[in-house]
């Protein structure tokens, strides 16, 4: 079907009644540095089928970042959507509903000069060729105005235009996922004004009031983490099942006989991973049973329901699916009798736990909980363990995953470490607490359903695969020698898997990606083969 | 012009102004009140937080250490106040990241200070004039001073609000997004500018404006200078806009102050025992779920809520 989009979009026109507001094309978005900067390079972007029109919002950019059937099918329906979407806003701004958040709500949406600092800020927006849709303030202003509109006294006579209808519902929802909640406009705003914030509180009010959210950070994430035990679907049987598998290969590949703990009682620290990492990538978690043991850490795993899964998708969409998960975290420690928390490299359970859920923790569920980069650096400076950097002399990058970086400040010991075992590292531009999100954050590196997939590599990614490029751009056309992207996060690898199969970098240049454990232990010298698969 | 509809305007205007002053303070208060008043929110620092000592040059944190929560964590007022100050004073942020607004925009907030520095002189002069003596006022060249600030004050202002007027309307992004009430905040300032320079025409020493002053510091309101009715009615305009502004986004140099301070810096760890931790237990067992989602608990406590799972 031939789609009308608008071609200048505005405001106002969130609400407008043409089938789809925009209309990507290859050609607008930003372009890539070489050797990405001939035709034929990448796919082109394709067009939703039609069938998922019926059920989904297409009606933004053709895109469906809400996988569950929500439009609805006649006018009563739209009504009853239009009010309890008002009903969630009324919610949303009430201190029993959102204390969490209401402080910063309220400042972001009361004190906007409009004077666009924050845009040039923003990956998805340039990426996009500047599309308006994406601009950092454009969902914001649209909330502000319906707030305005509809919800103050004095609304009706000085509020600007917006209608309220179920298009711009629907686009509003579709809206709240295409954004990273990267936090990266906020630092630029002269008011400290927070447009990620604003999008995680949109997601908050489709989540908490109508039960709208992306399935795999509901349903099949956080609600499964509840039930099962891992929003991967891994119950705690399996789990063990893995570690074991993860022992057996320790032992078959690099002959070393490792019991990694599961459950033990009063270790110094529970460490907990992602859980996609066993799935995905059980080279990770193999690394931190390999360091650990080398550098006599006292620690242990737990196969606790949740214990076992570092996530938390509920920081990105709903503070009570948040705080239900942290509190199964702690109580995991608490079972084992642990001094403290260490979490593995996943950015967002890193900042869900240490810092978000900070405030919704006390007494006895108040145990400390860190990160693990300074305590692999702690290993690495005090030489726990014996390393020869020789063994990683290949072209290295640090990927700095949003939530632990800017979110949390913890910058210098991931440098550190790669600067000692990695002679070719190498920094990207911008990088540290100004780096670019992955274009996996708040939760796309999961959401794979329909086209989904197709935006995030094309748009939310861009920008991070134009940063990658440029660090690698002496030896990036040749595929002799390989690259390797350093990122401490699952989100951000499972992003980078992604982005670099759409790319076809891996098989076209050779460039690779990993977690930071996984280096230094492929720097180990009495490891007989290297650790990293790409180099056997 | 100083009788309108019987009612002495000239006789009314140090009440007035006496008024506004204290409705502007009251109006600042209530501002402060009203975010200071709202719950304890999550932590949602963003980096560089400027108060970590050694760290700030490069966004680092107290997180970067193993076994941190078991040191004392310190605080770096001076990197703190540094960084406010670049803000304040010259606008760090849209220097950095939007260059061609900056040259607008520092115009108009430093012509405010300079106003401000202005209204503060002339303060200082009269005040040492009624209680000291006019003397010691000349000596410190104040009224030299004055008449420095107040002219680059009208001058710098006046061309930058014009000057973000015209970048509203001709800017496709900011137009789009500007509402009503962000042309007229900018109209009024504008309007209340254009009759201070006719103000300034009939007093271009500021004499007047000193004597008014005077009378004002000394609390002898019979003792108002004779005032132009333009004069008048830019007084009238001045004190609208400072009553108007608490109220409106203009209070936005004390809504900086939570963002930054209380929210984007707000690093402070939940230690137990201490008073986060107090107003957590406190919010989490007080405050009920109004939500109705079908993964909620409506009309149950947060703490119900986030401990008991299906
Ligand atoms: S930089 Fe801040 S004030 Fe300016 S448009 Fe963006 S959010 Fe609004
Ligand atoms: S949080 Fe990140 S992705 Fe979202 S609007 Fe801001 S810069 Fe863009």
């Amino acid at each position: 079907m031939e789609v009308k989009a608008v071609s200048r979009v505005k405001v106002s026109d969130i609400g407008k009644n043409v089938e789809q507001l925009v209309r990507l094309d290859l050609k607008d978005l930003m372009p890539l540095p070489p050797p990405y900067d001939k035709p034929g390079m990448e796919p082109e972007m394709t067009q939703p089928k039609d069938e998922w029109r019926l059920k989904y919002a297409t009606d933004l950019d053709g895109y469906i970042g809400i996988d569950i059937p929500w439009k609805p099918q006649n006018k009563e329906e739209e009504e009853l959507l239009t009010q309890r979407f008002l009903e969630g806003l009324k919610k949303l701004l009430s201190e029993e509903g959102n204390w969490t958040f209401l402080q910063p709500l309220l400042l972001s949406l009361e004190y906007c000069a409009k004077c666009q600092t924050c845009s040039e800020a923003c990956p998805i927006y340039v990426s996009s060729g500047r599309k308006e849709i994406y601009r950092p303030t454009y969902r914001s202003e649209i909330l502000r105005r319906i707030w305005k509109k509809y919800l103050t006294k004095t609304g009706k006579l000085f509020s600007d235009e917006v209608e309220l209808n179920a298009k711009t519902i629907l686009r509003l929802g579709e809206l709240a996922y295409r954004c990273t909640l990267c936090r990266r406009c906020t630092q630029t705003c002269p008011l400290g004004l927070d447009n990620g914030l604003i999008t995680h509180e949109i997601r908050k009010l489709f989540s908490s009031e109508l039960g709208i959210a992306p399935k795999p950070l509901h349903e099949l994430g956080a609600k499964q983490h509840l039930k099962i035990g891992s929003s991967t679907g891994m119950t705690p049987e399996g789990f063990k099942d893995i570690v074991k598998f993860i022992e057996e290969d320790i032992k078959e590949k690099y002959g070393k006989n490792i019991k990694i703990p599961i459950d033990e009682k009063s270790a110094d620290i529970l460490l907990i991973h992602n859980a996609g990492e066993y799935l995905s990538w059980p080279e990770n978690p193999a690394a931190f049973a390999i360091i650990f043991e080398e550098a006599g850490i006292s620690w242990t795993l737990s196969s606790e329901l949740v214990g076992y899964d570092a996530v938390n998708y509920g920081v990105w969409y709903d503070d009570v699916m948040l705080a239900r998960i942290a509190l199964k975290h702690i109580e995991a420690a608490r079972k084992l009798d642990v001094k403290k928390i260490v979490i593995g490299e996943c950015g967002h359970a890193h900042k869900a736990l240490t810092v978000v859920a900070d405030r919704v923790l006390f007494d006895e569920y108040n145990i400390p909980r860190e990160s693990c980069l300074p305590l692999l650096w702690d290993i690495v400076e005090k030489n726990k363990l014996n390393l020869d950097p020789s063994r990683n002399n290949f072209p290295v990058t640090l990927h700095d995953p949003c939530n632990i970086v800017r979110l949390m400040g913890i910058v210098k010991p991931q440098r550190n470490i790669l600067s000692k075992i990695c002679p070719q590292f190498r920094e990207m531009n911008p990088s540290g607490v100004y780096n670019y999100c992955c274009g996996g954050g708040s939760g796309f590196a999961i959401m794979q359903s329909m086209n989904f997939p197709e935006w995030r590599s094309k748009i939310a990614s861009r920008m991070k695969f134009k940063q990658i490029l440029e660090a690698f751009r002496d030896t990036v056309e040749n595929p002799e020698v390989p690259k390797y992207v350093c990122a401490p996060c699952s989100n951000c690898k499972g992003a980078l898997r992604d982005t670099f199969e759409h790319y076809q970098a891996t098989s076209r240049y050779n460039i690779q990606y990993g977690g930071l454990a996984d280096l230094i232990v492929n720097a180990m010298v009495d490891l007989k083969t290297p650790y990293l698969e790409f180099l056997k | 012009m100083d009788r309108w509809y019987g009612v002495g305007v000239v006789e009314v205007l140090p009440v007035s102004t006496y008024v506004t002053i204290v409705v502007f303070i009251v109006g600042l208060i209530y501002v402060w009140v009203k975010w200071s008043g709202k719950p304890l929110h999550l932590r949602w620092e963003l980096y560089p937080v400027p108060h970590e000592p050694g760290r700030t040059h490069y966004g680092g944190s107290y997180m970067e250490e193993v076994d941190w929560s078991k040191r004392k964590l310190s605080k770096s007022l001076t990197e703190e106040l540094k960084e406010m100050l670049k803000e304040m004073l010259f606008l760090k942020r849209v220097y950095t990241y939007n260059r061609p607004l900056w040259y607008i925009t520092f115009l108009f907030h430093g012509g405010i200070y300079m106003i401000l520095l202005w209204f503060a002189s002339l303060l200082v002069y009269s005040v040492l004039t009624v209680y000291v003596s006019e003397t010691v006022a000349s000596i410190i060249m104040l009224d030299r001073l004055n008449q420095f600030f107040g002219y680059v004050g009208i001058f710098a202002t006046t061309i930058g609000v014009i000057g973000l007027l015209i970048r509203r309307v001709a800017d496709n992004s900011m137009r789009e997004y500007s509402g009503k009430v962000d042309y007229f905040n900018l109209i009024f300032i504008l309007v209340v500018l254009l009759t201070g320079f006719i103000a300034l025409s009939v007093d271009p020493y500021f004499s007047l404006a000193r004597m008014y002053m005077v009378m004002i510091v000394s609390f002898q309101m019979t003792q108002l200078p004779e005032l132009h009715p333009l004069t008048i009615l830019h007084i009238i305009l001045l004190q609208l806009l400072w009553i108007y502004i608490p109220y409106s986004k203009m209070s936005h140099f004390l809504g900086k102050w939570f963002t930054y301070h209380k929210i984007l810096w707000d690093d402070e760890p939940n230690i137990r025992g201490s008073r986060i931790e107090y107003r957590v237990k406190e919010i989490i067992r007080g405050y009920k779920i109004p939500w109705s989602g079908p993964h909620m608990k409506k009309d149950k406590s947060w703490l119900e809520n986030a401990s008991e799972v299906e």
